[in-house]
């Protein structure tokens, strides 16, 4: 049990103001007993420094994700106001609008297993890994249609179809980007990547619907059990990685000017009504557009891939949904009983808008948004949905994976790529990776269980189970 | 001089020591091209740089964040750099090699170079930093 830390319901926990020197508010994090056995004291020291920020609503949140990270913890998630609050990189991180989409193909189990070979052509296919390179040869021009117009700009472009902008948050990009503040260097990093997965724990992979726990509600999402299915988990590249690394030094500077004291210079913020704030937002919008755009682009290289080899309609593969997990967003949300518009960050965390929220299209609205939590390599991931409860308690938001426990270094020492490829090959999972420490970084073991993490959001009502998949192939960058 | 990977559930946390600041620069330079591309390490590349920061940590972010950039658009894997700080001004000399897929994909991408968790300390025995590198 960690100290100072007050439990406040069957998995609710609070930090006391006070837990660190200046806290304006308490912070309040969602977490099951035995999952609180692996909680850092780091993670739990960050989520106190942002309830230090001016202008936070609430409560300093996290998720049952919760871990150590940089800035705010991973899984956190804070609202500030538009008048007296701030905005930082530190709670977004450097891949702006790392996200996860799920696209549906009519193909059944029988189609799938133990096709090494759909497996190799879908690797041959999207770039993946250090220093892997985009076949599209974007323009300048191209370049601004992605940071303007992310997923519209790709579907515009002949990598999609209309009907996938309704099923992306944001339809498929913010409206509010600011090109000019992004820098020739995050420029020139993201012209060749437009459509690469990228490293670390970015995947592509195929899954089956293993069980539906809310037909109602699966079949609103156009989910089925048996369905194969394709999960794509990366972010805005080396443009989004830029754009953070550019605009803290610019903040740091701002923290400055504006007289505000923060316990981490990982949380270098300004107002969000300054210039400084403004230029953030603006270039945090356009990588965000960039992820989704480069999420299209990665949906339409898969698609090829099936129609070529199953002689599937594109349009027979249909996108449920994509969430961005690491995003500032002005969103409305009703605090103390009242209508207020606020500056919601979500590091590692998941939008989970309830039902008749705005930005669902039609045939959803009934039902609440799609939330996709992806498993860790080899495990289940989930299809939630948001609810009202989430509105309530979390500014409409909840987990956004498994987390992590264990260590890279740990990792590695433990057990070797070859054996984990060999033991997931048993389960009938193929895996392809440009090497084995890409397999080893990101096996099973060093994340928390998918499954207690999911029950945690599902019983605490942030999200409710519609959908487990069960991964076949595993493409990791 | 040396650098080892110490234990962090998210990222990669290195601890780094040497007898000066610019080795000091010059071996966590090397971890993080450790990290991004495994062992193997050629200089068969010359690049100079020059960078001015506000203190000692900021300069090493702006140093590190450099790196990475140049790195990814350049397809530049550097081996050694050869160092001159002073007040907070600095000049490296860069050796390294063309980034080749074959040889160098023995690693994991950093996005970027954190403050938290960054320490730079000196005693009697030289310096000593901390530094946590997103992936």
């Amino acid at each position: 049990m960690l100290e100072g830390i007050t439990r406040t319901g069957t998995f609710e926990w609070e930090v006391p103001i006070g837990y660190v020197p200046g806290m304006r508010v308490p912070g309040r994090f969602y977490l099951s007993e035995f999952l609180a056995k692996t909680l850092e004291t780091g993670a739990v020291q960050q989520l106190a420094n942002v309830a230090t920020m001016p202008g936070i609503k609430n409560n300093s949140l996290a998720m049952p994700d919760i871990h150590w990270g940089y800035g705010f913890p991973i899984g956190g998630v804070a609202a500030f106001d538009l008048t007296e609050g701030v905005i930082s990189p530190g709670g977004v991180g450097f891949d702006i609008n790392c996200g996860v989409r799920l696209f549906t193909t009519p193909l059944m189990p029988q189609d799938v297993t133990g096709r090494r070979d759909i497996i190799d052509a879908l690797y041959n296919t999207v770039p993946v890994g250090v220093g892997a390179k985009s076949s599209l040869k974007a323009s300048a021009q191209a370049l601004d249609g992605m940071m303007t117009k992310g997923a519209r700009w790709a579907v515009e472009a002949g990598y999609g179809i209309e009907k996938d902008l309704a099923r992306c948050e944001e339809n498929g990009f913010m409206k509010s980007p600011d090109i000019k503040a992004v820098s020739s260097k995050a420029r020139q990093r993201g012209i060749p990547q437009g459509g690469t997965l990228g490293s670390g724990n970015h995947f592509l992979e195929l899954q089956i619907v293993r069980e539906v726990y809310d037909k109602n509600a699966a079949s609103a999402f156009g989910i089925s059990e048996n369905q194969v299915c394709c999960m794509i988990h990366c972010g805005s590249r080396g443009l989004g990685h830029q754009v953070c690394t550019d605009h803290i030094r610019l903040l740091e500077a701002a923290t400055r000017k504006y007289q505000i004291r923060l316990p981490d210079r990982q949380l270098a913020c300004a107002p969000v009504t300054s210039p400084e704030g403004k230029a953030y937002f603006g270039a945090m919008a356009a990588s965000a557009n960039y992820a989704w755009a480069n999420r299209q682009l990665i949906t339409h290289a898969a698609r090829q891939v099936f129609q070529k080899t199953f002689g599937i309609a594109y349009e027979e593969m249909q996108l449920v949904y994509d969430v961005a997990h690491n995003v500032a967003k002005m969103e409305e949300h009703i605090i103390s009983g009242r209508k207020d518009t606020v500056c919601v960050h979500r590091k590692g965390a998941t939008r989970s808008f309830g039902p008749h929220s705005p930005d669902l299209p039609g045939e959803l609205a009934d039902t609440g948004q799609p939330v996709i939590i992806p498993g860790s390599m080899g495990t289940s991931s989930f299809i939630l949905k948001g609810t009202e409860i989430a509105m309530d308690k979390t500014f409409g938001s909840t987990c956004h994976g498994a987390g992590r426990v264990m260590s890279r270094s740990q990792a590695k020492k433990r057990i070797s790529g070859r054996e984990i490829a060999v033991n997931l090959a048993r389960q009938g999972i193929i895996v392809r990776a440009p090497n084995e420490t890409a397999i080893s970084d990101e096996a099973p073991e060093v994340y928390k269980p998918s499954a207690e993490v999911v029950n945690v959001v599902h019983e605490v009502g942030l999200s409710s189970l519609v959908a487990r998949l069960e991964p076949v192939g595993v493409i990791k960058g | 001089m040396s650098f080892e990977e110490i234990p962090h559930t998210a990222d990669i946390k290195i601890r780094a020591r040497a007898p000066t600041l610019a080795s000091l620069f010059s071996e966590i330079l090397k971890a993080l091209m450790q990290v991004m591309y495994g062992e193997s390490r050629g200089k068969t590349l010359k690049k100079e740089i020059s960078l001015t920061g506000e203190d000692t940590e900021s300069l090493l972010l702006d140093f590190l964040s450099e790196i990475l950039y140049i790195s990814e658009v350049e397809a530049i894997v550097f081996a050694d750099a050869r160092i001159i700080i002073k007040n907070n001004a600095l000049h490296a000399v860069l050796q390294g090699e063309p980034f080749d897929i074959r040889k160098h994909s023995g690693g994991t991408e950093v996005k970027g170079i954190s403050y938290s968790g960054l320490l730079i300390s000196s005693d009697a025995n030289g310096y000593m930093a901390e530094i946590v590198f997103d992936v």
